[in-house]
């Protein structure tokens, strides 16, 4: 069983495990996207990355795809995994803005602006879908064609599918069909995460009507509402 | 075991060779040129004459020499001849093969010193080529195994079958040193080894022709012209690894090499070399076909694997390596065609010869395929570690049209672009990457002045993005980003954080991406920004680009070009529409010299014309001419309005060239009082002192003069800096800004022996004198040293003059490099005016202080300095005198800065120029201004009239105490006018316009105008000649949007 060493800890890990399952393993934590337990691993959307080697001959691998070797050095939350992890957010972010899942993966990481213009698609090619339907669903009725900015997941053809049991598990794993809450500010690149990062803060409940969410103020929002607004609600409560 | 030996001696001994031979290169690119016609015209000439049997004609694969395709080799005085027409084939045969006449017509000569070479060894470009690999193409014909077995072909594969071991083949490709050619660079022998040793029962080797790089073809180049080598590298490789099958992944799109290398692999097999029990040595190997659709990521080795197993072209995670697991899970080892073909030659030759050649660390020769702006294009093979200057001015003749070398892009897409300061640069693996480029498959992209860094960058992003297989996010998003943004930049809506997130981007996906498509695709941003930083900020502040090649940005690249952002395409389309009032608007509005522009401006519009590059530009200059012509003669804006504000502040203008007379102009059209003070008793500066009548008569400089006086400023002549009156005194005179626009008077001196005698003059004086009709003394013999325009034009004026015999010009580089106008060196030699060119004075002969003669010695171009001109050195033993009555002097002139007050804080450059800043024209010290020749010597009129514009924008912010900043905004014309619709008759007919002329005999003698200007009609069909892309941006689109629903409402309406 090699040795390795992830963030300091040394570790011998199993033959055949990914960085990512001994990371885990051990308590640690990396952002995933592409990657399912259910699946095999695709290493696609390259939020995994962990940076390995020593002193300067480092590199950044994607975690879910690499396998433990002998003496392997692993560090899961580098300056440059951050560095890059973020700029990856944002790239996610900027080609689908309205997915819950990549909101959450923002606000977690910190990112809080988005320097590239949106694209508002519907869907960042991780492939989840595709393997879904082949390795759980025995199906393979959906896949990947073109490449390069013309890439589609689509049926053969764009024909409905013969295979196709509208089983649904495409959109189960989809992390991009769960929408976000579009908050105060739809338009807002970065939704502000309000539901991952703030405790509830609500200075005063507002009426059914007044909440987006009928949340009564749990989300967290209603902070920015301004202070005269907020006396005027008290004052009709 | 069989051995190949009984089967090579018969194929010599029946061979023809020693008949003349003709080889015709027919690659690809010669076939697309034609070649296959002038084959069939070669083989009827021969039937026609019957000399079947006397000449033998090869079909070969590609010569490597692109630009003089098709061209033909004659065995056995290897005589070449390039451009052959099928109509000269029976004279080759009849004059050349039988007569050993050579055809002079055909034979290769050198553009700079026109000489001519008929043998193939001698050219420029393969004289310095070391062709082992590429240099059989020429000898053999790739159909025929007899051909390569001719030439020592499979004799690599026997030595390695009976006398060497696997170890010792893979010793053998260690020692030579030989590295990946495909781009990465990794030693082969050490592949190899890994591969051999990773155990496994069923081992395969495949080799990468998936060659997608645009502007690479040497791996198409070698499998369509000599099949062979290629595969008895692979057997070679198969032997020493113990695979049993290989792979030969081709593109689809290049049909001739998967014929050859088919045809080449059935030879083979009939051979046995291939198959089962090959040579019978009991190695069993043979060799398949898989055809590639042309995805460019499927030279990534995984995603190869994957195509051939019939899946997705993906790349998949390294490690496992293909030599672990590759094709069908199976130790797979995967070189490129030019690594295979390198085999064959290590194990002939030996290891150690193999790693004499070379650099370092990158041992043997790599074929290069070198295209973009250079002479001469091709393939070109020379050993690693060659200097890009070698490669670029020595094989491949430097840049055409005179145009300055800019950048070289190696490696493709994933490469970068190199600047021409590392013009020296040795080329090998690890130079390359140090200067933030690759090697990869041997693209040399070379570009001149006319090619935008930033555009380039965009161009290799859209490759990408279309190429980039799409798996992972970095490659594929993060290129559709950096793409936006680049594009953004050259829409001129850029901002200077951009560049920050660029790079960070950038470096992000390089780290992060899954394969080697991904991690170089930055490349071409990241160098670019790395050594052209300036142009990316020039496209984000300035709204420039000086390569005029942004359609967004530059609108039209004739306004673009022009300093003072003349409308060109607005007044030229007015013409062709015969609205010649409204043109002449347009022209006056931005130009108060225009009759003057349009005689004497060196027009660098008409350089950047676009209709220039396939043809004639569009007589831009003519063109304003008439316009302005016209005006003079119907009396049209001769005057213009005096806006003069008697409560607004006097500015104190020095100087009456057009620098200063702009400048007053713009400023009294603001409404301030500006003063000129002239130290002449006349006006203009140089264009009144300078330039000769011939070319300006003096008329029109009145006319101009006139309407410039009209806007309402006063002038003082005969009032001198430093003599009449001092800064200070302007200063105390109320005077609120100055601009000093003196220009520069004084001439340079030669710095030889001899100067100060008598008869040693200076071309600025005897101009002037000419010009303002003083006496000159002059003698009979004139030599005039120089290659300016005051050079060309004091020759012209005194040849006019007609009181001397002979005037000669010496220059000291070629008539490539002379800076006078090209129209002024054409008349002068019309005129009889002889130039001497590669020449330079070395001592002036004089007696008793009276110049008798000169000492001139020749001169050779040297090698290219950072300038990217070639640099004149003399020839020794090659020095001669000249006999003289007087030299004149025009070599360049500088400002006299001597009349300034000592207690200004206006600092001057060692040159004698006024240092200021090249925005706002400011000077060191606050409400100073200067601009003109005082600035930047050598300035043109067009280039002193924007200087006036700028100071006067300047001296205005400054009087209303603003912030003084230059702005920058789009160029975008001041109305769209429609487009002429022309038929086809029209556009058949419309040709470009000659602009009429005296013959030299009319205007020798006189100093009557030598242009005559367009007749209207001749203006007309010039102007139709525009090929408006003022219309390209995304206005002009909008205009012939709104223009065509216009005419769709009207046609209802009807």
């Amino acid at each position: 069983m090699p040795n390795i060493k992830i963030d300091g800890i040394d570790f011998e890990a199993p033959e055949g495990w990914t960085i990512l399952e001994a990371a885990k393993f051990l308590g640690l934590e990396i952002p995933t996207l592409c990657y399912n337990e259910g699946l095999t691993s695709w290493g696609g959307c390259r939020l995994c990355v962990v940076e390995i080697g020593k002193d300067d001959n480092t590199r950044l691998v994607s975690s879910c795809t690499y396998l433990v070797e002998e003496g392997l050095n692993i560090r899961t939350a580098s300056r440059r995994v951050i560095r890059a992890r973020k700029v990856l957010i944002e790239l996610l972010i900027a080609s689908c803005p309205t997915s819950k899942t990549i909101q959450d993966l923002a606000a977690k990481f910190g990112v809080q602006k988005v320097r590239f213009k949106p694209d508002w698609e519907d869907c960042i090619y991780c492939g989840l879908c595709v393997r879904m339907c082949e390795e759980q669903m025995d199906a393979k009725a959906i896949g990947f064609v073109e490449r390069g900015g013309k890439l589609r997941i689509t049926t053969p053809f764009d024909r409905r599918s013969d295979v196709c049991r509208l089983c649904g598990a495409c959109m189960y794993i989809c992390p991009t069909c769960q929408l976000r809450c579009d908050g105060p500010n739809p338009q807002n690149l970065v939704c502000g995460g309000c539901l991952n990062t703030l405790q509830p803060t609500c200075l005063e409940y507002y009426d059914d009507y007044m909440c987006y969410e009928g949340l009564k103020g749990d989300c967290g929002t209603c902070i920015r509402e301004e202070p005269e607004k907020i006396k005027k609600t008290r004052r009709i409560k | 075991m069989k051995n190949l030996d009984s089967l090579r001696n018969r194929i010599i001994k029946e061979s023809s060779s020693n008949l003349p031979c003709i080889t015709i290169s027919s690659g690809t690119c010669g076939q697309a040129r034609g070649s296959l016609k002038v084959i069939q015209a070669f083989q009827d000439a021969l039937e026609k004459h019957k000399l079947e049997d006397k000449i033998s004609i090869k079909v070969t694969g590609c010569h490597g020499f692109c630009e003089a395709e098709p061209n033909i080799i004659i065995y056995p005085d290897e005589i070449f001849y390039h451009n052959v027409d099928p109509e000269d084939a029976e004279e080759i045969i009849l004059e050349t093969v039988m007569n050993k006449k050579i055809i002079d017509r055909l034979i290769y000569s050198d553009i700079i010193t026109g000489e001519k070479t008929p043998s193939f060894q001698d050219i420029s470009f393969y004289k310095k080529q070391y062709r082992l690999i590429m240099g059989n193409n020429s000898l053999i014909d790739p159909t025929s195994i007899d051909d390569y077995l001719f030439v020592g072909g499979y004799k690599s594969l026997e030595k390695v079958l009976s006398q060497m071991n696997s170890e010792q083949v893979i010793d053998a490709v260690k020692k030579s040193g030989l590295r990946g050619r495909g781009g990465g660079g990794f030693p082969t022998g050490y592949k190899w080894s890994f591969c051999k040793k990773t155990p496994g029962d069923f081992k395969y080797i495949i080799c990468n022709a998936d060659e997608g790089d645009p502007g690479a073809y040497m791996d198409r180049s070698l499998l369509e012209g000599n099949p062979h080598s290629v595969l008895e590298g692979m057997i070679i490789g198969a032997f020493a690894i113990g695979a049993r099958e290989g792979w030969i992944y081709v593109r689809e799109e290049y049909p001739l090499a998967v014929k050859n290398i088919t045809l080449a692999i059935n030879q083979a097999r009939e051979l046995d070399l291939l198959g089962k029990d090959i040579l019978g040595s009991g190695f069993d190997f043979d060799i398949k076909i898989a055809k590639g659709a042309g995805a460019f990521v499927c030279g990534e080795e995984t995603a190869l694997i994957a195509s051939i197993e019939g899946k997705r072209g993906v790349p998949r995670q390294r490690p496992p390596f293909p030599v672990q697991k590759g094709l069908r899970n199976k130790p797979t080892n995967i070189n490129n065609v030019e690594t295979w073909a390198n085999i064959p030659l290590i194990i002939d030759k030996g290891a150690d010869w193999f790693a004499s050649i070379g650099s370092e660390k990158s041992k043997g020769t790599k074929i290069f395929s070198l295209v973009g702006k250079v002479q001469d294009t091709g393939l070109v093979e020379v050993p690693m570690g060659i200097s890009l200057r070698e490669i670029i001015y020595d094989i491949g003749r430097g840049i055409p049209d005179g145009r300055r070398f800019k950048a070289v892009q190696t490696g493709g897409p994933s490469g970068g672009c190199i600047p021409k300061e590392l013009i020296n640069l040795p080329i090998d693996y690890d130079s390359l990457t140090q200067a933030g480029s690759i090697m990869g498959s041997g693209g040399l992209i070379v570009m001149d002045e006319s090619t935008c860094m930033v555009d380039i960058a965009k161009y290799f992003l859209t490759f990408l993005l279309d190429e980039s297989c799409g798996k992972c996010l970095p490659c594929r998003k993060g290129i559709q980003k950096m793409l936006e943004i680049v594009t953004d930049i050259t829409n001129g809506n850029g901002k200077e954080e951009d560049l920050k997130t660029l790079e960070e981007l950038a470096y992000v996906i390089q780290d992060t991406s899954l394969c080697g498509l991904g991690q170089t695709a930055p490349n071409s941003v990241l160098s670019t920004l790395r050594y052209f930083r300036q142009e990316y900020l020039d496209h984000i502040n300035k709204k420039r680009c000086d390569a005029a090649v942004c359609k967004n940005i530059i609108s039209s690249p004739c306004q673009h070009t022009c300093p003072i952002d003349t409308e060109a395409p607005l007044y030229i389309a007015l013409i062709a529409r015969k609205r010649y009032e409204e043109s002449l608007d347009v022209i006056k509005s931005e130009n108060p010299f225009a009759s003057v522009v349009a005689r004497v401006c060196h027009h660098p519009c008409e350089s950047k014309c676009r209709a220039g590059e396939a043809g004639k530009p569009v007589s831009i200059r003519g063109l304003k001419r008439f316009v302005t012509d016209y005006g003079l003669k119907n009396g049209l804006c001769l005057q213009t309005d005096s806006t003069v504000d008697k409560n607004k502040e006097k500015v104190a203008i020095i100087g009456s060239g057009p620098a200063g007379l702009t400048c007053a102009f713009y400023l009294a059209k603001k409404g301030y009082q500006a003063t000129v003070f002239e130290k002449l008793s006349v006006v203009g500066g140089m264009l009144t002192t300078a330039i000769p009548k011939f070319r300006l008569p003096r008329e029109i400089l009145n006319a101009d003069l006139e309407f410039i006086k009209s806007s309402g400023f006063e002038i003082q002549t005969e009032k001198e800096l430093g003599r009449d009156f001092t800064i200070q005194e302007l200063y105390d005179q109320n005077f609120k800004a100055i601009f000093i626009a003196t220009g520069g008077h004084q001439s340079w001196k030669l710095g030889i022996p001899g100067e100060d005698s008598k008869g040693v003059l200076y071309g600025l004086e005897v101009l002037k004198d000419i010009n303002m009709d003083r006496e000159i003394k002059i003698g009979k013999k004139v030599g005039i040293v120089g290659g300016g325009n005051s050079a060309v034009d004091a020759a012209r004026a005194l040849l006019r003059k007609g009181l001397s015999d002979t005037v000669t010009i010496y220059y000291r580089r070629t008539i490539n490099e002379m800076p006078a106008y090209q129209e002024e060196i054409d008349a002068a030699l019309e005129e009889g005016i002889e130039i001497k060119f590669l020449t330079s004075p070395t001592k002036i002969i004089s007696k008793n202080g009276v110049l008798k003669g000169c000492e001139f010695v020749k001169m050779e171009l040297g090698e290219v300095d950072a300038s990217g001109r070639r640099k004149p050195i003399p020839i020794e033993g090659s020095k001669f005198i000249a006999e003289l009555d007087n030299l004149i002097v025009a070599i360049s002139e500088y400002p006299d800065t001597s009349f300034l007050d000592k207690g200004t804080e206006l600092q001057v450059t060692e040159g004698g120029n006024i240092v200021v800043d090249t925005e706002t024209l400011q000077t060191t010290q606050n409400g100073i201004f200067a601009g003109g020749d005082i600035v930047m010597a050598s300035n043109t009129v067009i280039q002193a009239i924007a200087a006036g514009k700028i100071a006067s924008e300047s001296i205005e912010q400054f009087l209303k105490g603003e912030k003084v900043k230059r702005e920058y905004k789009l160029n975008r014309p001041s109305k769209y006018i429609e487009p002429l619709e022309l038929s086809e008759e029209e556009l058949q007919e419309i040709r470009s316009q000659i602009m009429p002329y005296l013959s030299p005999e009319e205007r020798k003698s006189n100093f009557g105008e030598v242009e005559l200007g367009f007749e209207e009609e001749q203006a007309i069909k010039e102007a139709k000649l525009c090929l408006r892309c003022d219309l390209e941006t995304k206005e002009g689109q909008q205009f012939l949007e709104e223009l065509k629903n216009e005419k769709e409402e009207a046609r209802k309406n009807a």
